[in-house]
């Protein structure tokens, strides 16, 4: 068995390989039997996983369900019951830090969002006012939605207008350039890392669209995607700001 | 991506969906009992068994909560496992191990012992699936069992798609390894 022949199976399983690699494993595959049985054995633990039956949980589990329904009320779209820690925890602000960080987060973004979308109404009329996303988006609490459906429609166009959005980051990234020596080195490392999170989610969105333009799920993560740069550059901005 | 249970248009499965939008426990826990199989055994293979009854819950809670923004643009299954696997993701993320789990980690391929071929796959799968690394099971359980893909999973996970990729083989390798009992 030859590994730098075997690390390529699954992506010649998945049709992952251009055509010259493909050549090139099956040349292989034809002379040795070790590699042709190991890729007999994958293909075998695929079709199992292809054809894993779903198994129902062993205790019923509807009661439990139904008393969190009974104590939460009735449905109501867009309120999350509290579960888990957020992505956004990764933060470790002090809570008047938070406080002061929330305050500004709501005049900042407000203005900005608003003066966006004034911005992209006048330069493009066809944008139409965007709706929370339809896939189900597991972020609905997110700092951003307490500002409002309004403002997160308003959000939602920046998110979707590259001219009006690149703005918008590039004012932030300056500001919070101009903030940096007022922020901890640990607040500062922080924030970067998660921006190049961030960055590599928005890039990824962008290359998968650009294979699948009309996938509202890819869309709608790159959407999201964008919101959250822009919510963490305006935390960090305003945190800058509050520490001055 | 081909998702069992897919509801047909005007089966009495979308009369719940609408009842249960509006408020109907009754239809909502047709809904719980049409669906729980499947819902269950994606949170047991990507979390843990012990894990899996009360992200189960917390997924029908949520699916209750955020029924009125479903607006039937795709299949209920399709719209309810997408949240369902949202939720386990962000549970994954609770615990501050996705990024560490998905870094790649070149050794443990080296570390890999693969024994020779064997014609039947003998310890049970779902036993196989616990026994993966974290980073490699959720990829595994998203790409071979649940259908998504690659550029799908890079976008959920926040990962590169070669990252993914590498992840995939890694877990298909210890499959291999498990099930065929060496």
């Amino acid at each position: 068995m030859h590994q730098e022949w075997t690390d390529q199976l699954s992506d010649y399983l998945d049709g992952e390989l251009s055509a010259d690699e493909r050549d090139a494993v099956e040349a292989h595959l034809r002379t040795c039997a070790p590699c042709a049985a190991v890729l007999d054995d994958l293909k075998r633990v695929v079709a199992r996983a292809a054809t894993a039956a779903a198994r129902p949980p062993d205790a019923d589990l509807w009661a439990g369900i139904a008393a969190r329904i009974e104590t939460g009320g009735a449905a109501s779209p867009g309120r999350v019951m509290p579960f888990g820690r957020r992505e956004a925890r990764r933060f470790t602000f002090t809570l008047p830090q938070l406080a002061a960080a929330a305050a500004l987060l709501i005049a900042v973004s407000g203005g900005l969002a608003w003066n966006a979308a004034e911005r992209i109404g006048a330069a493009d009329s066809s944008v139409s006012v965007a709706q929370p996303p339809q896939t189900a988006d597991a972020d609905a609490a997110s700092p951003a939605a307490a500002t409002g459906a309004a403002e997160f429609a308003r959000v939602e166009n920046v998110g979707m207008a590259d001219a009006q959005y690149d703005a918008a980051v590039a004012d932030l990234e300056k500001a919070l350039k101009d903030g940096r020596g007022r922020l901890d080195a640990s607040t500062i490392a922080i924030v970067e890392h998660n921006l190049q999170i961030i960055d590599q989610a928005i890039n990824q969105a962008r290359d998968a669209l650009a294979g699948d333009p009309a996938n509202s799920y890819l869309s709608s993560h790159l959407v999201e995607a964008r919101r959250r740069k822009l919510d963490l550059l305006r935390r960090a901005t305003a945190l800058a700001t509050e520490t001055n | 991506m081909t998702l069992s249970g897919e509801t047909p248009a005007g089966s009495g499965l979308d009369s719940d969906v609408a009842l249960a939008a509006g408020g109907d426990q009754s239809a909502f826990e047709r809904l719980y009992r049409t669906h729980v199989a499947r819902i269950h055994s994606l949170t047991r293979r990507m979390l843990s068994t012990q894990e899996a009854d009360e992200v189960t819950q917390d997924i029908f809670v949520r699916t209750w909560q955020k029924l009125g923004q479903f607006r039937g643009e795709s299949a209920f299954s399709t719209w309810l496992h997408r949240l369902a696997v949202n939720v386990v993701i962000e549970r994954r993320r609770s615990f501050a191990i996705q990024r560490d789990r998905m870094s790649d980690d070149p050794a443990a391929l080296d570390l890999l012992t693969v024994g020779p071929a064997r014609a039947d796959l003998k310890v049970d799968f779902e036993q196989a699936i616990d026994q993966l690394p974290p980073g490699a099971r959720e990829i595994f359980v998203l790409h071979d069992v649940e259908g998504y893909k690659h550029r799908e999973i890079a976008v959920m996970l926040q990962i590169a798609t070669g990252t993914s990729k590498r992840q995939l083989h890694r877990a298909r390798m210890l499959m291999r390894k498990h099930l065929s009992g060496d």
